[in-house]
């Protein structure tokens, strides 16, 4: 055999081992995957998204304003009310209803929400939040594809125990509310006037800022 | 094929390239002090140094197949950085292809450099996820941002790292095809020339 021959059939031989490889791994593929296919059925059987209502004299509020760019026109708005229910099928309001809030919005697959909410979670059980101030989420923006779904089970898992709204697959409660990114806050008073707003991740002193701005009503400094 | 199952091959293959760059490495590292590895690296460089450039269109085009079917099959929209990665791989299928094929090695430094770049793009994609403030501050963009994280198998394999292991194994196998001697290429083969 020439040594031509012999570098042909040793190059048959290295592209022949690759297929096989990559055949190989394909089946492994087929076969583990088979498996966690069956989990994740059995995992999701609760609505991630569902209709919405929303109503209100001076909905939907105006987008948020980049930071620096003056003042937040939706300070002293009313907020819009949102009907919904949870992922449970219960249902939840979000309105002016005579109690003061602080309304968070969230997505599953954002990693600032991911590395937020379960800040929260935790700065909740040593300063639970006061019996004047009522804490509200809003679950929006869902997609299966994203990744970190479904969104119930991933509240569950940080310990959420707020109540929360499950935005409908358009994400009608976020636009009435003038979500700009995620995470989103919006405190509101006791008369359902917007007393504050803000995009992004927040230190938990900002966040206990944000609980008295909605209970005492008094815009905070910017 | 599900798009679980789809992903799960991706992330194999990505790990089989990463064993395979690693391997590489220490064999080329180890044969500086060992004689056993220096005879083993001789080996492997005589065995695939022929083959390699056809290996890296192979790995190349298994990039692009991949690629298209998660944006195409799996409707996992691509990012800005996903793009500029695809940028760089893309071309990397027809200009390997044609070096493989024609034997014109001296279009191999430039597909180097093309490598070179996708797989800086995807450390910067991988930093990114794994440090999301360095793309936006606090607060996410509704719309597409890079950190979003769509696929993650064994803790780490992410869409940027699938992309990286490619461009790495693609850069290992041009390093083992060795460099170009000849600036105008072999189009002509050595022992034809007159």
């Amino acid at each position: 055999m020439t040594s031509a021959a012999k570098s042909t059939g040793k190059g048959s031989v290295i592209w022949i081992a690759g297929v096989v490889l990559v055949v190989l791994i394909g089946v492994v593929a087929v076969v583990a995957a088979r498996g966690s296919n069956k989990d994740a059925k059995e995992k999701v059987d609760t609505k991630q998204t569902a209709p919405v209502t929303i109503s209100g004299a001076d909905a939907p509020l105006p987008a948020l304003p980049e930071p620096g760019t003056g003042a937040d026109p939706a300070v002293g708005l009313t907020i819009p009310t949102a009907d919904g229910t949870s992922f449970d099928g219960e249902k939840v309001s979000i309105g002016p209803d005579g109690t003061a809030k602080v309304i968070i919005f969230a997505a599953h697959w954002c990693p600032h929400c991911q590395r937020e909410l379960p800040l929260i979670a935790e700065h909740l059980k040593a300063s639970p939040m006061p019996d004047d101030v009522d804490l509200l989420t809003v679950s929006t923006a869902v997609v299966k594809e994203r990744g970190n779904y479904p969104p119930s089970s991933w509240f569950e898992e940080i310990g959420w125990t707020a109540p929360v709204l499950a935005d409908s697959d358009t994400g009608e409660t976020a636009a009435a509310f003038g979500l700009p990114g995620f995470p989103y806050f919006v405190a509101v008073d006791a008369d359902g006037k917007v007393v504050a707003r803000t995009s992004g991740e927040i230190s938990m002193d900002q966040f206990d800022q944000l609980v008295d701005a909605a209970r005492t009503g008094e815009v905070p400094a910017a | 094929m599900t798009t679980d199952t789809a992903t799960l091959f991706f992330a194999l293959l990505a790990v089989l390239a990463e064993v395979l760059v690693v391997s590489a490495l220490v064999l080329a590292l180890g044969a500086r002090w060992s004689e056993p590895m220096a005879r083993a690296w001789a080996r492997v460089r005589a065995e695939v140094a022929p083959q390699a450039t056809g290996l890296a269109a192979a790995v190349a085009a298994v990039c692009t197949a991949g690629s298209l079917y998660l944006s195409e099959g799996a409707h996992f929209t691509p990012c800005r950085l996903c793009m500029l990665q695809r940028f760089a791989m893309y071309p990397l299928v027809v200009l390997l292809g044609v070096a493989a094929v024609t034997g014109w090695d001296h279009i191999r430094p430039a597909a180097a450099a093309l490598a070179t770049v996708g797989a800086l793009t995807s450390v910067a994609h991988l930093l990114i996820e794994r440090y999301p403030s360095l793309e936006s501050s606090t607060s996410c963009d509704p719309d597409n941002p890079c950190s979003l994280i769509w696929v993650e198998r064994f803790g780490y394999v992410t869409i940027p790292a699938m992309a990286l292991s490619g461009f790495l194994l693609i850069l290992t196998l041009l390093a083992i095809a060795g460099p170009v001697d000849d600036p105008v290429g072999r189009s002509i083969p050595a022992q034809e020339a007159p």
